[in-house]
């Protein structure tokens, strides 16, 4: 696990507390939960950039190249989706799909990690 | 995920024959979360190693569609897409019991991986969870209940 799954650890866990607050607290989706869903894209895309730049400097990844790749689109699409969803619907259940982000991407993460060591 | 029927302002509004608001929002979003992952993992299955476990990677596809079909009947309106979420539903459930048991006593015959292997143990037992809760709130949002919009 390198510095990039911790970050995306941190960040996911905290945003997933939050929206998960947010939700029991029967609050509809505001700029704190879908900041912190913008602050895991934020992380993701850090992963992003250093992957680039990683692969540019010549660091093999030891698994199937394409399927690290895919994760990482893949995992950049959600938290997106999850917010043009809590928009369509402000109600507090859209702070649970804005909560499953978090630990989805931070599982994304955590397989990406395992692809490429 | 577009939808073109028209939506209540706040959850928890009188049963309607939708099943995509309030608490369904979050089923569907987990759904369409395991609809892709299943089916990215399905295709790479097929198209690396197809031959090592052919059954096992058919089931794996099967997953995907059942996982992609329950999704999109979730988030439509209406009887007949009630009566399709049903059946997926269903199907899901029966599948991950009996793929999960005979992964259990016969690991011989399914020793690779699937969603439902082991009763989704590879993903947090939430695809074991997941069928449970669809019944429910398929339950709860039966056309039945509300007037036969549509």
């Amino acid at each position: 696990m390198d510095a990039y799954f911790y970050i995306i650890l941190v960040v996911g866990l905290v945003s997933t507390g939050i929206c998960l607050a947010a939700g029991i607290l029967k609050k509809a989706p505001n700029d704190i939960t879908i900041l912190s869903v913008a602050a895991v894209e934020v992380a993701l895309v850090v992963y992003l950039v250093g992957s680039i730049i990683r692969v540019i400097a010549g660091e093999p990844i030891a698994g199937e190249a394409w399927e690290f790749w895919g994760y990482l689109a893949t995992a950049m699409l959600l938290p997106p989706a999850a917010v043009y969803w809590s928009i369509l619907e402000r109600t507090r259940w859209s702070n649970f799909v804005l909560a499953a982000v978090g630990v989805t991407a931070l599982v994304m993460a955590a397989r990406m990690n395992q692809i490429w060591y | 995920m577009k939808e073109q029927h028209p939506r209540t302002a706040l959850g928890d509004a009188p049963a309607r024959n939708t099943r995509n608001t309030g608490p369904g929002r979050l089923l569907i979003a987990v759904y369409a979360v395991f609809a892709i992952s299943a089916s990215a993992r399905a295709g790479y299955q097929i198209l690396t190693k197809f031959s090592e476990a052919p059954l096992a990677y058919l089931l794996s596809a099967f997953a995907a569609l059942v996982y992609v079909v329950a999704t999109v009947s979730l988030a439509k309106a209406g009887s007949t897409w009630f009566k399709v979420s049903l059946a997926a539903v269903l199907v899901e459930l029966v599948g991950v019991l009996v793929v999960g048991a005979l992964s259990v006593f016969d690991s011989v015959a399914f020793p690779h991986e699937t969603v439902w292997s082991l009763f989704g143990r590879g993903y947090g037992f939430v695809p074991l969870l997941l069928p449970i809760l669809g019944l429910v709130w398929l339950y709860r949002r039966r056309p039945s209940q509300g007037k036969t919009a549509l």
